[in-house]
């Protein structure tokens, strides 16, 4: 009788732990996020486990609508899949992150920023909503109630163990990740251009930018790349850079592939990445390994752990004319550029950031 | 337009539902519209989870993404199709299925022997009668899938069929010695009872089993079962193949088995039409017998040994015959004019 393996449970597969990623979705929105979760998940097949992405839908809006998500996240099981336990689960994002399992393992993208950070912050509105009060307790009452039950803590970067301990007094250790596809970043000639890669939104601060495009002694350019999809903002930054008369100093490549992002990073002169309190950052790493100095904000969160000023980039006040200077000086002084690129390069390899520590950390 | 298509799954577990959910977002796609599909994990087991975990599906709000709206959702399987949204079409699957037609059944009912089972069966059905209703427009997978909604909750809809993945590829080679037999291993399935009319044949009958069994036990049971009976010579078992080795694997037998428990819908039947083979079902498998005309594009037996064995028999046999039902199952196939741009076309209507 021929015979070719029917059946699971092979030792090839038993070896393997069974690992679900809970994360949420905001359905047809694709971000960081998204990627991470992706990654983990590649990450963890490569190493021998079974691994799936369980991404739970999301919607804030109006506020009561976070305590229904949350309350439906409490409700579901994912202790078994079938008649087979699942070995681990390794939570992302808030509400996925309350799924309830013996042996959780969080590692926090960020919290629901609304109800801490950006809780009466112009970002902000969940403040302004009637129950807004209620929601934003409810919320850090079930972070403070239940994050503890998980087995380990880690966040995505220091600024989120941060603000966790800050406002919930709950300590976790960063672990950092690579950003997607890093091997193949690259550095090429810088042109005359510094590059902004980010979705088009308030938190990225495009608009900085451009009113400090208005501010400059010398002919900055910039190229802008990221989904628009966000109704207004992008607009607004439209009417803004022709008020300030600079529109021809700007340049939409709206959302690109990744070849081309990796393109025009390796073209750029430089980096521009002035978030507002970003929680980690994926440009800053990409700027780094495209070998280019990133300019960020002295706010701007996640970037600051990896920026070290005038030694791999420049990180100035958020304001225009901040801005504007530290534009100006990278764009005429070519020689500090390259070499803060250079540097930006080394930083990342000392780091030893990889799929392989991640993986060791939140398996152990 | 903007469309969610809602579905529940196991993690870890792919089958023919995830496979539909994957073509019909395809089909969305294909028609200019944006789709995603949503998976909400279900786990079955213990019973006493599975109010909870309708509750969770009816808390998710998928009205709106980012301030923009979602113009249609397509809910496809409990308890995901539980989800609320003006604009819901019920595309079913099948209802949880050990809560209605298989409650009682030997081998697949679960619910049953729990001490919850009974309560937690009577909060699906009146869920199901309760809140299916809410969709705009109730299709179903199948007759058969429609017939159980009728007798079971009371519910009118539609049969709308959908064509198996890649269904231009399907082709007809010559008549080898063997019938097919792919599926998942499992006792809805019954490759048992094909391993026990195999043992009853008089013909020479080689059967060729291809797809995974469900777990280790039923694996085990199975190769047990051919041994008792001595009809190892008899069988092959192809474990998991590719799409292109299926396709051979149809395009070169004699004829499709397929004896499934009442099953709902069943891309087996109509992979083996595409092939122009002839299907050998049981009168109570449910979903093939809205394809099968027996004589004509098959036969169809009683669910047991001596039964089904008359009829593998009958087929080995009969060459010629054999062949001309399968010319029949591939014309029959095209009069039914099942097509992907017709199901989008209903299910956005």
């Amino acid at each position: 009788m021929a015979m070719h393996g029917i059946g699971k449970g092979s030792s090839a597969e038993s070896r393997g732990l069974r690992v679900l990623i809970a994360t949420v979705r905001v359905p047809f929105v694709d971000g960081g996020a998204e990627a991470q979760a992706a990654a983990l998940r590649n990450a963890l097949v490569a190493a021998g486990h079974r691994a799936e992405i369980v991404a739970i839908p999301f919607k804030w809006y109006p506020p009561q609508r976070i305590l229904d998500h949350m309350l439906a996240c409490r409700l579901l099981d994912l202790s078994a899949t079938g008649d087979r336990q699942v070995d681990c689960l390794i939570a992302l994002k808030f509400p996925a992150y309350l799924i309830p399992h013996a042996n959780k393992v969080v590692w926090m993208l960020h919290q629901h920023r609304q109800a801490y950070d950006l809780w009466q912050h112009p970002m902000g509105d969940m403040h302004k909503h009637p129950h807004g009060a209620e929601v934003r307790d409810a919320i850090r009452r079930a972070d403070v109630e239940l994050l503890p039950q998980a087995r380990h803590l880690f966040t995505d970067s220091r600024n989120v163990a941060d603000r966790l301990q800050a406002y919930c007094g709950i300590e976790a250790a960063p672990l950092y990740h690579p950003p997607p596809d890093a091997p193949e970043f690259y550095g090429s000639a810088a042109e005359d251009f510094l590059y902004f890669p980010s979705r088009v939104n308030p938190l990225k601060r495009q608009r900085l930018a451009i009113e400090a495009l208005g501010q400059t002694r010398t002919k900055v350019r910039i190229r802008f790349s990221g989904s628009t999809m966000e109704a207004g903002y992008y607009e607004s930054c439209m009417t803004l850079a022709r008020r300030n008369n600079v529109q021809h100093r700007v340049e939409w490549l709206g959302k690109t592939s990744e070849a081309a992002k990796r393109d025009a990073y390796a073209r750029s002169l430089g980096v521009l990445f002035p978030p507002v309190d970003e929680d980690y950052g994926y440009v800053t790493l990409e700027g780094m390994l495209a070998h280019k100095p990133v300019i960020t904000c002295a706010d701007s969160g996640g970037p600051l752990e990896f920026v070290v000023h005038r030694k791999t980039g420049m990180i100035c006040e958020p304001t225009p004319q901040a801005l504007a200077d530290a534009m100006d000086e990278v764009w005429e002084d070519r020689q500090s550029a390259r070499q803060w690129g250079e540097a930006g390069r080394q930083r990342y390899s000392d780091l030893r950031i990889g799929w392989d520590t991640v993986l060791e950390r939140l398996l152990a | 337009m903007k469309v969610l298509i809602l579905t529940s799954g196991v993690p870890f577990v792919r089958g023919g539902a995830e496979i539909l959910a994957d073509s019909l977002q395809g089909a969305l796609c294909a028609a200019g519209h944006e789709a995603e599909i949503v998976t909400i994990p279900f786990q079955s087991c213990p019973p006493s989870r599975i109010p909870e975990q309708m509750l969770a599906c009816r808390l998710l709000d998928v009205t709106e993404t980012c301030g923009i709206r979602i113009d249609r959702v397509i809910g496809l399987k409990f308890p995901a199709y539980l989800v609320r949204h003006p604009h819901k079409v019920m595309w079913l699957l099948h209802q949880h299925r050990t809560a209605y037609e298989l409650w009682e059944h030997p081998a697949a009912g679960d619910l049953i022997h729990y001490a919850d089972g009974r309560v937690v069966r009577e909060a699906i059905r009146r869920v199901d009668r309760g809140l299916i209703p809410e969709a705009k427009a109730i299709y179903t997978l199948s007759r058969n899938v429609s017939q159980r909604l009728r007798r079971y909750s009371g519910i009118d809809s539609e049969p709308l069929y959908n064509p198996p993945a890649n269904a231009t590829l399907f082709y007809k080679g010559p008549a080898r010695d063997y019938f097919f037999f792919p599926s998942r291993i499992n006792p809805l399935k019954r490759q048992w009872l094909v391993i026990q009319a195999l043992a009853l044949c008089r013909e020479p009958v080689q059967v060729r089993f291809a797809g995974e069994a469900d777990n280790e036990a039923q694996q085990i049971e199975c190769m047990k079962t051919v041994r008792e009976l001595r009809v190892s010579d008899r069988v092959e078992w192809l474990g998991v193949v590719s799409e292109e080795r299926k396709r051979e694997c149809y395009a070169n037998s004699v004829g499709v088995i397929f004896p499934p428990v009442d099953e709902d819908y069943g891309y087996v039947t109509l992979e083996a039409m595409l092939s122009s083979k002839p299907v050998i079902t049981c009168a109570d498998s449910g979903g093939p017998l809205e394809f099968v005309t027996d004589s004509q594009t098959g036969l169809i037996a009683e669910a047991t040994p001596q039964s089904l064995a008359e009829r593998m028999d009958a087929l080995w046999a009969d060459r010629p015959g054999a062949a001309a039902m399968g010319e029949a199952g591939r014309q029959r196939y095209q009069d039914l004019k099942i097509s992907w741009e017709n199901v989008v076309d209903k299910l956005l209507c």
